[in-house]
């Protein structure tokens, strides 16, 4: 969990950032305090990351990317298949994206990933790419976005759309955190975010006495932009969302293959509402709605199962953008989501993921809560105009 | 099977038949019939909650042999329970029943006949296909423990335990003090009329004492507590003795864990320390109670007392009934001690609600005291600076300053609603079931709240309650008879369960625990109230409440919506 007032250590980068890092992760696996660590790995065909749990340092040396261009599988999913059932005495330290660690918090609050003995670890995030862009020019992509982490730049508009507007690319509840927006391009700043994290760093042998104020004054700057980049997304995201028929508009072409949800961190259903049996009707009653409108679509609902899906995760949103990846025609489904989840989350003053300690507003009440919400929902339908 | 389902569709006198057009709804309804799979009984009745209507039901039922019915008629707050009374006076299994509010909802509300008669129209269709996806449920009866817990030991456990054990149930008292009688036990006269009190506590405590139905626990509180109505298991723990638990078997509980007062010395305005002549109504009381009379602490009589009211009042937000009167009631006190005595009373609003306080106020008045409405005032030690209604200031010193501070929960309180599973108010005090209609029992079934462990009020209210929760538990738990738990409750699906525990943190009667070796959450059916929240709160689907599952609310409501 984050402190206010945090410390860290530096290390020279030599042989890149990717190396620098590697050592450090090496250092920490050789260390009586890790057992294994988790971590993205390069595709033997070279153009995807899977997660792997290693527990060779000397692997760790050849074979991590512990920055990844893409996100192939949410790093929050793939801890939860390791700690679902408990976590044991392993003990694990997982190298995560920001919006990866901010899953695994929500997940653990949702009883489906086990922290005890896992050291999180998080970097400022450029954004991921696109990972459609891994598939088609690998080498390119790969490139592109070690080009953002040593140039430090954190307004890339080639990263994924959410990724362009994202305000909590920063340090959030890990208990390691790479200050890769610091200013120095020539050392690699550790942050410890908490006991856990303290340890982990001492276990790498690096000294960590240093207040990092040059990096939180560059990490708030780059908030504001981010902030700026965000209200205006929103600005056009709003019509596409807003009215059952611009929503409609939206998910108008989608095929209903349910690949966001299996690709979303916080769906954790073993079964989806929507796939089960009693979703579906008689086709009498299906008969009778197409003989009243004219003729329905089918397999009908399929806005409704999105609309289900936001009504049922948005306040665990994490904003991370997987939906938009695993959509094969292109739906920008998260920048829907992420904007409903702006709104779902900010109507509880709930920020998904962002400290362990807070509980999910589902499983704590809160008598004005509902007064506030009924505020919210009267002010939204004053600026709208009515619909049917 | 072919399904046969009954129609009946309610006149309610004019009430329904004058604005739905009900020969229509047979008419729609008829239309269902299937000659494979479903046969429909349509029919209309003048008042089917009648004695003749209900022996009518009962009669189609059986001469049909239906095997649904539907019931067009009033809210399910009136007559749900009538008609499911009849059905179980029949073969038909009352779940297989559907009531149909078409009166409130349709003739009543709307105007235009054919518009109201369109929509009874959909409701009945939608309850229709809704009762074709109902299941049987049956009931289990249950026995049940008549023995109350009583929590606090002041006038008002007292009074509900005295009113229970009366009646021949074991009563168990549990005071987290070294003795009985809590506030009111040191009140030499008590309000409206100043009556001497003294004596008659004394008695009570004694009664409660020395009853053979009533085994008193001080210095205890409450550990934890499982259960549900007429089976409750609790465990109380001795403060003194950590070790010491016991474990007590009940039915019922009463909370009676009293008030507290706002510390005026946390108020800005209100400057004073333990070596000043500032008092609390409360400390005058008990001053009066040990040695018969008022003095400072040299050990004079005052010759000049300051009241000053609602201090704390805005603080807290609410009035607290009683200060006013009690007030007054020293005020008087102090004229009798010694009538040279100059008394100021310093308020913002008199609060005098029972019939007899007008004439008493009066009385003090025609005595000498002097009542200045004040629109701000601060102390600093005896020192009083006030300003008037009208933006007089004043300064004046006193040998004496009474204070009467707001009335707030007691401490710990909190901590024993957590406890007991039930709600607060805003205040901060306990949070009835219904305000006006049901104020002494709390949401959850068995627990009861009296005295002013609900809000401020005065003894005589306190023993009303008291008195009104120990009916209502004297008829609910009567030795020997079985309860009968409600049917419609939750069930959770093994297969679909991600043991997230939302519904556990949801779950307002403990209804639900968590198997740790499966991983999933199970409902205790004999707790569960069937609220339905944990179906809501549930993404997986995996919990279902009987006779509101999703299935059955699903063909409702398509029917209806259509």
């Amino acid at each position: 969990m984050s402190t206010d007032s945090k410390s860290g250590g530096r290390i020279p980068i030599e042989n890149g950032i990717e190396q620098t890092l590697r050592k450090v992760l090496k250092e920490s696996l050789k260390s009586d305090l890790i057992d294994a660590l988790l971590l993205p790995v390069k595709v033997p065909s070279g153009d995807s990351y899977a997660w792997i749990l290693m527990q060779d340092p000397a692997l760790v040396e050849e074979e991590a990317s512990p920055m990844a261009a893409v996100m192939p599988v949410q790093g929050a999913k793939a801890l939860k298949s390791l700690t679902r059932k408990g976590n044991g005495s392993l003990r694990v330290a997982a190298m995560m994206r920001p919006c990866e660690v901010r899953g695994t918090i929500e997940l653990s609050k949702l009883n489906q990933i086990n922290l005890d003995n896992v050291t999180l670890i998080s970097y400022d995030c450029p954004g991921a790419l696109p990972l459609s862009d891994m598939s088609d020019a690998p080498q390119d992509t790969e490139e592109a976005f070690m080009g953002l982490l040593s140039e430090r730049n954190f307004e890339s508009t080639a990263v994924k759309p959410v990724c362009q507007f994202c305000t909590e690319f920063s340090m959030g509840a890990a208990d390691v955190h790479i200050g890769m927006a610091d200013p120095d391009t020539s050392q690699l700043l550790l942050i410890s975010g908490s006991e856990k994290g303290t340890a982990f760093l001492s276990a790498t042998g690096l000294k960590v006495d240093e207040e990092p104020s040059a990096w939180e004054k560059q990490t708030d700057s780059i908030q504001k932009k981010r902030i700026q980049q965000m209200d205006k997304a929103f600005q056009t995201i709003q019509p596409m969302v807003e009215g059952f028929d611009n929503l409609a508009d939206t998910f108008s072409n989608c095929i209903g293959c349910h690949n966001c949800q299996s690709a979303c961190p916080i769906c954790y259903c073993r079964q989806c509402y929507s796939d089960s049996k009693e979703s579906s009707l008689e086709s009498a009653y299906y008969l009778d709605k197409a003989e009243k409108r004219g003729g329905i679509s089918l397999p009908h609902d399929r806005l409704m199962f999105h609309v289900g899906r936001l009504s049922h995760m948005s306040l665990s949103c994490v904003s991370c953008g997987q939906c938009t990846d695993a959509c094969p025609v292109s739906i920008p489904v998260a920048k829907v989501f992420s904007y409903v989840a702006a709104q779902t989350q900010q109507a509880f003053e709930y920020k998904a993921g962002k400290t362990a300690g807070e509980a999910i507003p589902l499983k704590e009440y809160k008598e004005d809560e509902l007064k506030k919400i009924h505020e919210m929902t009267k002010s939204a339908e004053s600026q709208e105009s009515p619909h049917e | 099977m072919k399904k046969k389902v009954g129609i009946y569709i309610c006149q309610c006198g004019p009430n329904i038949a004058d604005n739905v057009d009900i020969d229509k709804i047979i008419e729609s309804v008829s239309a269902f019939n299937d000659a494979d799979d479903l046969e429909i009984v349509a029919k209309p009745y003048g008042l089917l909650c009648s004695g003749e209507g209900k022996d009518y039901l009962k009669q189609e039922i059986e001469e049909n042999g239906l095997t649904h019915l539907v019931i067009g008629a009033c809210s399910p707050r009136d007559h749900n329970n009538t008609f499911i009374g009849v059905c179980k006076e029949t073969s038909l299994n009352p779940y297989l029943y559907k009531l149909i509010n078409i009166r409130e909802h349709c003739a009543w509300i709307i105007h235009d006949k054919d518009k109201a008669t369109e929509k009874a129209i959909q409701y009945i269709r939608g309850g229709l296909r809704r009762v074709l996806y109902q299941s049987e449920l049956f009931e289990n009866k249950l026995d049940t423990n008549p023995d109350v817990l009583v929590i606090g030991g002041g006038i008002a456990g007292i009074e509900a335990a005295l009113s229970l054990a009366d009646a021949d149930r074991q009563v168990f008292l549990i005071e987290k003090t070294d003795r009985l009688g809590g506030k009111a036990a040191t009140f030499k006269t008590v309000l409206p009329k100043q009556q001497d009190a003294v004596e008659a506590i004394q008695l009570k405590i004694q009664t409660v004492q020395d009853h053979p139905h009533i085994q008193v626990m001080l210095n205890t509180r409450l550990d934890r507590i499982i259960g549900f109505l007429g089976n409750f298991e609790a465990e109380v723990r001795s403060i003194d003795d950590a070790e010491k638990m016991t474990e007590l078997k009940i039915g019922a509980m009463v909370v009676a864990s009293g008030f507290s007062l706002y510390d005026a010395s946390t108020h800005p305005d209100f400057i004073f320390s333990g070596d000043d002549e500032v008092y609390t109504a409360l400390q005058i009381e008990q001053m009066i109670a040990e040695k018969n009379q008022v003095t400072t602490r040299s050990g004079k009589a005052p010759k000049s007392v300051a009241m000053i009211h609602c201090v704390g009042r805005e603080e807290v937000g609410y009035c607290s009934q009683i200060c006013c009167n009690a007030m007054i009631k020293l005020a008087a006190r102090f004229k009798t001690q010694s009538p040279d005595t100059t008394v100021k009373v310093f308020f913002r609003d008199l609060c005098l609600p029972h019939q007899d306080d007008q004439a008493f106020y009066n009385e003090i008045k025609a005595q000498g005291v002097e009542f200045v409405r004040v629109n701000r005032i601060a102390t600093e030690g005896s020192q009083i600076k006030f300003t008037t209604m009208d933006e007089n200031e004043g300064s004046e010193l006193f040998d004496m300053v009474v204070l009467a501070p707001a009335m707030i929960p007691a401490d710990g309180t909190p901590d024993l609603a957590t406890k007991l599973g039930i709600s607060l108010h805003e205040t901060g005090f306990f949070q009835e079931a219904h305000q006006a209609i049901n104020p002494v029992a709390t949401a959850t079934d068995g627990i009861f709240i009296v005295g002013t462990a609900h809000g401020p009020r005065g003894i005589q209210a306190t023993l009303l309650q008291a008195q009104a929760a120990a009916s209502k538990i004297r008829v609910q738990l009567i030795p020997g008879e079985q309860i009968v738990p409600e049917v419609r409750v939750s069930e959770t699906l093994e297969a679909f369960c991600m043991g997230c525990k939302t519904c556990l943190e949801v779950c307002h009667y403990g209804a639900i625990v968590f198997d740790e070796d499966k991983g999933i959450s199970v409902v205790k059916e004999a707790v569960c109230r069937g609220c339905g929240n944990c179906v809501g709160s549930c993404p997986s689907g995996a919990i279902q409440l009987k006779h509101f599952t999703n299935p059955q609310l699903y063909q409702e409501m398509i029917e209806a919506v259509q």
